[in-house]
């Protein structure tokens, strides 16, 4: 998991119907942690930056769709 | 023909939406997005001067290549921002939408 990846244990009910998710993830974007943006800052090259959306390495944040982190429920035992 | 993002010259002999369409549409794209980038960083950093002369070397490159492909492939914008050969050939496709 990169660093922009955050983690949190929910509660989980037991009288929750559905199988219970134990671990959540969540994105933290970049630019959070920069302040004022410094100058002179690595580029990417101008078809890496369409393709990524940003012009700067360090605003790059991947899109991980829920789906493809693995956030699935457990199989309740019956 | 491509080397780092710069074209080096192009194929004079053209067909309606070919390779060659696609290729400089897609760089024109890419420098357009990194000058968009560029534009926004410097409205909060107006003194930045390797960022402004980036910015307009790019400008200028930007306007070679938009020249280049309407010479080969008809105007980019209408209204008076791109000549037009005879006849009329605003209404050509490809339209943006189809490619």
């Amino acid at each position: 998991m990169n660093s922009q990846t955050r983690v949190y244990f929910p509660y989980v009910s037991p009288f929750d119907p559905c199988p219970p998710i134990r671990v959540k993830t969540y994105q933290v974007p970049p630019q959070l942690f920069i302040g004022f943006q410094p100058e002179n800052l690595p580029q990417f090259s101008p078809m890496e930056a369409l393709k990524r959306g940003t012009l700067w390495p360090a605003l790059y944040s991947p899109y991980n769709p829920a789906a493809s982190r693995g956030e699935r429920g457990d199989h309740h035992e019956r | 023909m491509e080397s780092g993002g710069i074209i080096m010259s192009v194929n004079p002999h053209t067909r309606p939406g070919d390779e060659q369409y696609v290729e400089l549409l897609t760089q024109l794209q890419a420098i357009d997005f990194v000058l968009v980038e560029l534009n926004l960083y410097l409205d909060t950093h107006p003194h930045d001067a390797n960022a402004i002369e980036q910015f307009n070397e790019l400008t200028q490159r930007r306007w070679k290549l938009a020249n280049d492909f309407e010479a080969l492939y008809g105007p980019l914008m209408n209204f008076g921002h791109s000549y037009s050969g005879y006849p009329w050939q605003w209404n050509d496709t490809p339209w943006p939408w189809q490619v």
